[in-house]
């Protein structure tokens, strides 16, 4: 058994079934993504929510996918064919393959790599790219301004986001994610660094493209914005993707500044849990923000957006990484 | 790493952040204010590069020396002297923003960068840093058609002479497997011939640094450029960058390419000859001033290269003592056309000076003076920028060089001295004279115009400076 | 042999990509292949060791500056027959331009020596001894080579003037708002716990009661349904 484990075969089986023991749950998690975001706003606006399908609507995730398999694919006429099929898939895939590096646990990653909050940046500097060619091969004004906008947000939203993964970093000395959980044992980075934390959420929220900075796909003025001609299973692969890309950052918020595995206090009855599923409740406490942020806030205006991003955002973090800088410097305990 | 050496660029540059940060801050203009900062910086500037000990610094990516001394007090002393010059006629046109000086101030940076360079990327960024900023001011006047067009074409042909630039930095880099000044001189010193890369680099970077210098075969974008720029910017243009840009050539073919003399010296020579030539000859018909300026300093740019192609101390000499004369008398050329207006609209055409010599007779001498110093009629000062580099033409046997170089001074003299005919000969036009004169650009007439009378009489220690810049580089 | 294999499909694409760049006809698709020129060249730098400047290639390049590109390809409106239009007249002199240009590449190329060294310094960017490529990178930019790092700085800094400078413009009339002062305002909103199953009906539309404000009519509250609360 260890022979074959060590053959070139054997590596990529092990790895396809790393790969399958993350990316099953993180689906079925999507799935249950949608059904608790619409429970959620429902509880919060005295609704009820799905409640038909299954018991607690709990079927209604997989009656959503089953009506989306079955309805008709619509390719606009004057559309580039090619990019308006890829688009999606490309948005769906970037979503998976960040997931790659993400150490659920202490090493639990499927790729435990030197660079990996770079990758993780580098991936989801990409998914703008999903957006913009969707928009642009569907040849419609309505989506192509959605695209725009929408590129736009993450463009620049991603600056200041930048600086922030800068900040961990310096605080860190390594952009080795599991090196990035390991220095939070004893104290979570979102205490010393809360300002940046915040400023990270925010960002999060603007890159995923999630209320209150969902006007490239606002529906009362762009029809839903870059994905308006979209239709059936391409319909589907956006939203699945924009859920995982949602899980994903609250994933990296976890990872940043909530210390990743580690429980609360290590002591006894929380270190009984193990370390993944600290991790998992982690992310659904930042997930249930996003969902909490979305029935509290209206939207925001597009200059109003940009000036968050460019005006208070980018300079705020700019000034605060100096400042976390020199107090490393000046106190001595910038990592070697 | 020996920083405080860069002292005189470190402090223009911070210089440059503070102003542009206070300039930016109150609701009001502050035009005046940022430039009178800037024009103080320069000269604080000036004052460090007087104070600064030689050496190399920085990785050995910066260098001070008396050629860099020599140049960089020239080009300080023409961007404040062309900072005065926009001060009254921004304000006229409604130039007056604050981003004026400070990118001004960022080109003159810039230009130190260049002429401290002791290594090839140093030598590309202080390009750069020189020329990113006076593509802006090109277009400066940003409603106006032929500003915006001026600047986009100086902006393209600038880029394409980047690109010639760093290709032949890339394939001496490829070749030399260095970039260092110092290490490249090493390398090319070893007796046996050096790689056809190299020398084909070598053409690449003259070629991407004859067009900064606006010499020809790469002069095509200097009339445009300047006729449609607005007119201090033009004076700008023709006086400290182009001091920067011909230190910074002598610089790269006398520093690590000294030993390839023979490989560069013919694509010098034929650049000075072509320039003398097309700077007599294109000028004649010309009837706006500020393209005449222009055809008139591609030729100024093809005297000076003369001292830079004999290769000699003496003709270093001469291009160092060249270029100055060159700015003090383009500065005073330029201090008239910029208060060139009639009844407050800037005019630029040669007629709209006729008659100058009967409704301002003072303005009309000085006029005179810079003219017939440009055309070199001894005993004004241009006449003896000329004679240098003559003379080291004639000792170093390039007799083509003196002979045509002669002769273009004749040919040119038609039109320098036309303009002084139209001034004192021709009747003013109906619409009357020009107006009044303001004080600022008066009085950077009269300095630069009594340097050009009284040079004459006691040149020794210019000549002197000079003499040792150019036994700094030749060493 | 798996790293081999990699290579060469990397490789392949990237080149494949670069000749697309050019060759396609449609701008956006040219700019698309660029895009994935850039995504294979940083795959080549994570064969060859720098894993560093792969992730920073594709954060910057593909994730900034060719999503602007795209913009501006994708906004403008070029028309391709007026771009061909010149290319009959300048094929003469632009061939023989480039020709020289082959000629001499090809010249250069014939006295190139490789150095003995050459073949141990490849795929090994790190200076060894344990430092990571980024700390080596680092090393270079800001401690050896400082001075250009912060001249490039400051080139960047005057082409975001000039930017400034050549294209905004202070309309007159535009109204502009001012957050500070919105956020700071305080009062005008309330919330408020309402009785649950209980309709309209019974309950009305539930306002503040403002002072200064006039009171709204009751004509009015029969289109407005209480969608604000």
């Amino acid at each position: 058994m260890d022979g074959f484990l060590s053959t070139p075969v054997g590596i990529l089986a092990i790895t396809v079934a790393q790969t399958l023991a993350l990316l099953v749950p993180v689906l079925i998690a999507v799935a249950y993504l949608t059904l608790a975001e619409r429970k959620v706003l429902a509880a919060m606006q005295m609704r009820k929510g799905p409640n038909v399908v299954g018991p607690f609507g709990l079927l209604q995730p997989f009656a959503d996918a089953g009506k989306m398999l079955m309805k008709e694919t619509i390719i606009p006429s004057g559309s580039s064919r090619l990019l308006f099929i890829m688009a999606p898939m490309l948005t769906f895939l970037l979503a998976m393959i960040a997931w790659a590096v993400i150490p659920v646990q202490d090493g639990w990653a499927i790729a435990d790599i030197n660079v990996g909050i770079l990758y993780l940046f580098a991936i989801s500097s990409l998914g703008v790219y999903g957006i913009i060619i969707a928009g642009w091969a569907s040849n419609s004004k309505y989506a192509f301004l959605g695209a725009l906008r929408s590129a736009a947000q993450m463009v620049s939203y991603e600056v200041s986001m930048g600086f922030v993964i800068v900040t961990v970093i310096l605080c860190v000395g390594s952009q080795n994610l599991s090196d990035i959980v390991r220095a939070q044992e004893n104290v979570w980075f979102f205490i010393p660094l809360f300002p940046m934390f915040i400023i990270f959420f925010v960002s999060t929220l603007a890159e995923t493209n999630r209320a209150p900075f969902d006007l490239p796909e606002g529906e009362s003025e762009l029809v839903a914005g870059f994905f308006v001609e979209y239709s059936s299973m391409s319909f589907a692969l956006f939203f699945l993707g924009e859920y995982a890309n949602m899980i994903l950052m609250s994933a990296l918020t976890t990872i940043l500044f909530l210390g990743g595995w580690h429980p609360p206090i290590h002591a006894e009855p929380f270190t009984w849990i193990p370390g993944f599923v600290w991790f998992a409740l982690k992310i659904c406490l930042c997930l249930f923000v996003f969902i909490w942020v979305r029935a509290t806030f209206p939207r925001y205006r597009y200059d109003q957006l940009m000036r968050l991003g460019w005006k208070v955002f980018l300079p705020f973090s700019l000034l605060w990484l100096v400042i976390t800088a020199a107090v490393l410097k000046l106190t001595g305990w910038l990592p070697a | 790493m020996n920083w405080t050496l860069a002292l005189p660029e470190i402090a223009l540059a911070c210089a440059g952040l503070v102003i542009l940060l206070v300039g930016v801050i109150p609701g009001r203009n502050t035009f005046f204010g940022c430039t009178m900062a800037v024009i103080g910086a320069l000269l604080l500037a000036a004052v460090l590069v007087l104070g600064q000990p030689e050496g190399t610094a920085l990785g050995g990516l910066y260098v001070a020396d008396a050629f860099s001394g020599f140049m960089k007090i020239l080009a300080l002393l023409g961007a404040a002297l062309g900072l005065v010059l926009a001060l009254d006629f921004n304000r006229r046109e409604s130039l007056d923003r604050f981003e004026f000086p400070v990118l001004a101030l960022f080109a003159t940076t810039g230009m130190m960068v260049m002429v401290s360079a002791n290594d090839l990327m140093a030598v590309y960024m202080g390009l750069e840093l020189l020329s990113l900023p006076l593509y802006v001011i090109a277009a400066f006047d940003r409603d106006n058609g032929r500003s915006a067009e001026a600047g986009l074409k100086y902006f393209v042909l600038g880029a394409l002479a980047s690109g010639l630039l760093l290709y032949g930095v890339s394939l001496v880099y490829g070749f030399a497997g260095t970039t260092n000044f110092d290490r490249l001189a090493d390398v090319f010193s070893g007796n046996g011939g050096v790689p056809a890369g190299v020398v084909v680099g070598l053409v690449f970077v003259v070629a991407g640094l004859i067009f900064k210098v606006s010499a020809v075969p790469f002069h095509m974008w200097t009339p445009d450029v300047y006729e449609g720029a607005p007119t201090p910017v033009t004076a700008f243009f023709a006086a400290a960058p182009k001091v920067a840009a011909v230190a910074l050539l002598a610089r790269v073919l006398l520093g690590p390419f000294g030993d390839l003399a023979a490989q560069w010296q013919q694509v010098i020579i034929l650049a000075s000859l072509g320039s003398m030539l097309l700077g007599a000859f294109a000028a004649v018909g010309q009837r706006n001033i500020k393209r005449l300026m222009a055809y008139s300093s591609i030729g100024h740019v093809g005297y000076a290269l003369m001292g830079l192609a004999v290769v000699s101390d003496e003709g270093l000499r001469g291009l160092a003592i060249y270029m100055l004369i060159y700015m003090l008398m383009n500065i005073g050329t330029f201090a008239i056309l910029v208060g060139m207006r009639r009844r407050g609209r800037a005019v630029e055409r040669i007629e709209d000076l006729a008659g100058l010599g009967g409704t301002d007779l003072g303005r009309a001498l000085w006029m005179t003076v810079f003219m017939f110093s440009m055309a070199g009629i001894p005993p004004l000062a241009g006449f003896f920028g000329k004679l240098y580099v003559f003379l080291a033409a004639v000792q170093g046997g390039f007799w083509t060089l003196a002979v045509v170089g002669v002769l273009t001074s004749v040919v040119s003299a038609y039109y320098y001295l036309r303009i002084v005919k139209v001034m004192f000969f021709d009747e003013a036009p109906a619409e009357g004279g020009l107006d009044a004169t303001t004080p600022g650009l008066a009085a950077v007439t009269a300095t630069t115009g009594i340097f050009n009378l009284v040079f004459c009489l006691y040149p020794a220690p210019l000549l002197l400076a000079a003499g040792l810049a150019a036994a700094a580089l030749l060493g | 042999m798996i790293t081999a294999a990699a290579f060469y499909i990397f490789a392949f694409v990237l080149i494949a990509a670069a000749t697309m760049v050019v060759t396609s006809r449609n701008p956006v698709h040219s700019v698309l292949f660029l895009i994935l020129a850039f995504f294979n060249a940083a795959a080549l730098m994570l064969i060859a060791g720098a894993e560093f400047l792969a992730m920073i290639l594709v954060i910057v390049y593909v994730g900034a500056v060719a999503v602007l590109f795209l913009f501006v390809v994708m906004m403008l409106d070029i028309d391709f027959a007026r771009l061909r239009e010149g290319f009959q007249r300048y094929l003469p002199i632009g061939g023989v331009v480039g020709l020289i240009l082959l000629l001499e590449l090809a010249l250069v190329i014939g006295t190139w020596t490789t150095a003995t060294e050459a073949s141990d310094l490849r795929l090994a960017p790190n200076p060894g001894g344990g430092v990571s490529n980024t700390k080596a990178l680092g090393q270079i930019l800001y401690t050896d080579y400082v001075y250009l790092f912060q001249i490039a700085g400051l080139v960047l800094l005057v082409a975001m003037i000039g930017a400034i400078v050549l294209t905004h413009r202070r309309r007159p009339g535009t109204k502009r708002q001012d957050v500070a002062a919105q956020i700071a305002r305080s009062g005008s909103v309330n919330l408020e716990q309402v009785p649950t199953g209980v309709g309209i009906g019974e309950l009305g539309i539930r306002r503040p009661t403002l002072p200064e404000a006039p009171k709204p009519k009751q004509v009015e509250h029969a289109d407005h349904h209480g969608g604000h609360h």
